[in-house]
């Protein structure tokens, strides 16, 4: 077996199980803590305020965006580049289509490298925003460091194949997606589940100050 | 009202007593073990879905310290609201996470000693404002867990002694300051003496029962004496217990959950006994969620309303009941967090303003985004100036660019820590209380109503 065959045959399969398996248990970990009471009569609705933060956080509020608009610029920047790149590239649909079994019309291919070249921009970005802002690198750990080479690996490689440098075709892809399989997997351990959990994170604050007719 | 001390000369007064309070705390002696192990049963007790979620959803952006007041004064990392949270995120993932037996291997459990340093970041350097949950991008509520760890220091007996000196007395004494019933019936009876207004204690049934606080009574009786002119003048069905008339919850301030559910279980049980319809609370804001939205009391919601003197006021206006002598200064409103960004009471203090002809200049950052007074949370009363003083500085300057004659606010701990601000600081600007304003602006021809 080469190894393009192992990275799209069994290492893509335990990938995918691993990333369905651990956000499940991690999902679930969490929501079957217990359930905090809610006996105090609410003054507006708790559902619509859950709802509304959930959509309402991904712009900031006026008034606070001073000085965090570096930061949520390269935030918006990585990731609208990396989603361009995942659900628009012709063998990222193949893919998904592959799994899921639902597809849609790809993006051009120099659209896609664009897309790929900003993400990786802002990623370095945001690196260096980690290891320069004072702040940012104070709450720094290892796992911030792990996970955003993890995010940023596969846009590399997957530049590298595209382009064709370095390593004959088939290793690039191969390494490519094996790049991509480890990030399915480290996606439900660490920080990269913030994908998955902002829902339920905003939902709960959006719910809790709903129910007290407070907009958040 | 010129009779009384003003509130300046009256926080004069108390200035004494508040530094005396660390020699009254009871001494919490316990081996370092049992205060780590009492904070992480405390943490893991109050570890739910919500805070579970929350805290495996940090990115750490840093956003959060954008938004602190203690961060934007000091510029020290350390400020850093999601920072605050770290014993309670390492007690998660060791107690409750979805990963606990991998994280057991690799992290230490917290110890006494790292609960006395938090100390600092969960007391003095966090007024539990909720401006931090505004700002970030994953809508983590860090206030509410700071909160938690709050309790789990308490429950530690590391929480500072000042605080702890005030929730003694109000364990024992279901009161603070001193405020005592005989007090309470003492400065009843000389407010009705110089101001000739009747003020109904103890009545059997009402339709609203009023809670004051434990600073107004033995601080500031024109608060008391204002919110009894304005409801006289609003033939408002109302009376004073004297077996229940103290607003102010330590436990709610010190995050003691017991404490603050018997000090919240006590009033709703002198509504019930009266027959209330209303509980009307004073100014003081924290009051306002620890009984409005104080939950697991009752398992059904209260038979009565519990609303805030500023929201009551301003719905009065609004309703065309209340109206007010106009002379049209300017004015700037700050909104308690308790009340504001916490409560949702925004438009009701404005209408009072305006019935009385005010311009209402807002400061730089208001409503939702206002920054604390910075003393708010209980931390007037800790020994910690200096660092409090950057706060008072940042918040005197957003009043001076409004331009405003005035500053006016509902609460009586806001305006306690402007009045240490002003002193400091040298400002001549008035910091008044609404209900004191209302009062002051009531129709000078028509005479108090009687209650009932
Ligand atoms: S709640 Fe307020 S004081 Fe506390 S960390 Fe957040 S912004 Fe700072
Ligand atoms: S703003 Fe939110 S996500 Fe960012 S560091 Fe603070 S708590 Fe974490």
């Amino acid at each position: 077996m080469s190894l393009l065959e192992f990275a799209r045959g069994p290492a893509f399969q335990a990938a995918v199980a691993i990333l369905v398996f651990g956000v499940f248990w991690r999902l679930l970990g969490v929501l079957t803590l217990r359930w905090g009471q809610r006996q105090t009569e609410p003054r507006a609705s708790a559902a619509a305020g859950g709802v509304r933060t959930v959509f309402s956080r991904f712009w900031p509020r006026r008034g606070l965006s001073r000085n965090v608009r570096t930061g949520r610029f390269l935030g918006y920047l990585s990731h609208i580049g990396l989603a361009l790149v995942v659900f628009g590239g012709v063998y990222h649909i193949e893919t998904i289509h592959g799994v899921l079994g639902v597809a849609w019309p790809a993006l051009p291919g120099s659209l896609i490298s664009v897309a790929a070249v900003i993400a990786l921009g802002a990623f370095l970005g945001l690196l260096g925003r980690r290891l320069m802002h004072p702040t940012v690198r104070f709450l720094s750990t290892w796992e911030d460091y792990f996970s955003w080479a993890v995010a940023v690996l596969p846009l590399v490689t997957g530049l590298l194949a595209g382009a064709g440098l370095g390593l004959d075709y088939a290793t690039l892809l191969a390494i490519h997606i094996l790049s991509a399989e480890l990030l399915l997997i480290w996606l439900p351990f660490g920080k990269l589940f913030h994908g998955i959990s902002f829902v339920p994170s905003r939902a709960f604050t959006g719910a809790n100050y709903g129910r007290r007719g407070v907009k958040i | 009202m010129s009779e009384f001390p003003t509130f300046e000369q009256a926080m004069q007064q108390m200035q004494g007593m508040l530094e005396k309070l660390p020699e009254m705390a009871p001494p919490m002696q316990m081996p370092p073990q049992q205060r780590a192990d009492r904070a992480t049963a405390v943490m893991v007790q109050n570890l739910d879905a919500r805070f579970g979620t929350y805290l495996e959803s940090c990115i750490h952006c840093g956003h959060c310290a954008e938004a602190c007041h203690f961060f934007q004064v000091t510029g020290d990392p350390k400020y850093t609201p999601v920072h605050k949270l770290d014993l309670l995120r390492r007690t998660y993932r060791r107690e409750s996470g979805p990963f606990r037996w991998l994280y057991r291997l690799f992290s230490q459990p917290i110890t006494a000693e790292e609960l006395a340093d938090w100390k600092e970041l969960a007391f003095d350097s966090c007024t539990m404002c909720g401006r931090c949950t505004l700002i970030c991008p994953m809508g983590i509520d860090i206030a509410a867990m700071v909160h938690v760890v709050r309790e789990s220091i308490s429950a530690a007996g590391l929480a500072p002694p000042e605080i702890r000196a005030v929730e003694a007395e109000q364990a024992t004494q279901d009161t603070v300051f001193g405020a005592s019933p005989e007090k309470l019936k003492e400065v009843i009876g000389m407010l009705e003496q110089q101001a000739g207004i009747e003020i109904p204690l103890d009545r059997e049934q009402a339709e609203m029962l009023v809670l004051t606080s434990g600073l107004d009574i033995m601080m500031n009786p024109r608060g008391l004496l204002a919110t009894a002119k304005v409801l006289n003048h609003l033939g408002a069905d109302w009376t004073l217990r004297s077996d229940g008339y103290e607003s102010i919850n330590f436990g709610a301030q010190v995050c003691d959950k017991e404490i603050h559910k018997d000090i919240a279980r006590r009033r709703i049980d002198t509504a019930k006994k009266i027959g209330a319809k209303t509980l009307l609370l004073c100014e003081c804001g924290h009051t306002y969620p620890a009984l409005r939205w104080a939950e697991g009391i009752y398992q059904e919601p209260l038979p009565f309303e519990v609303i805030y003197i500023s929201d009551y006021l301003g719905k009065q206006v609004q309703a065309g009941r209340l109206k007010l002598r106009r002379d049209g200064r300017s004015v700037t409103f700050h909104d308690p967090c308790k009340t504001g960004r916490v409560g949702g009471i925004f438009d009701q203090p404005r209408a009072v303003l305006e019935a009385m002809g005010d311009e209402v200049c807002e400061t730089p950052d208001h409503k939702m985004t206002n920054f604390c007074c910075g003393g708010g949370g209980g931390g007037f009363l800790l020994n910690n100036l200096p660092l409090r003083s950057k706060v008072y500085q940042m918040k005197m300057q957003q009043f001076d660019a409004t331009g405003a004659d005035t500053v006016v606010t509902a609460c009586g701990s806001c305006r306690l820590n402007f009045a240490t601000a002003k002193m400091m600081l040298e400002s001549e600007r008035p910091i008044e209380s609404l209900v004191e304003l209302a009062a002051d602006h009531l129709p000078d021809d028509e005479g108090w109503r009687r209650p009932g």
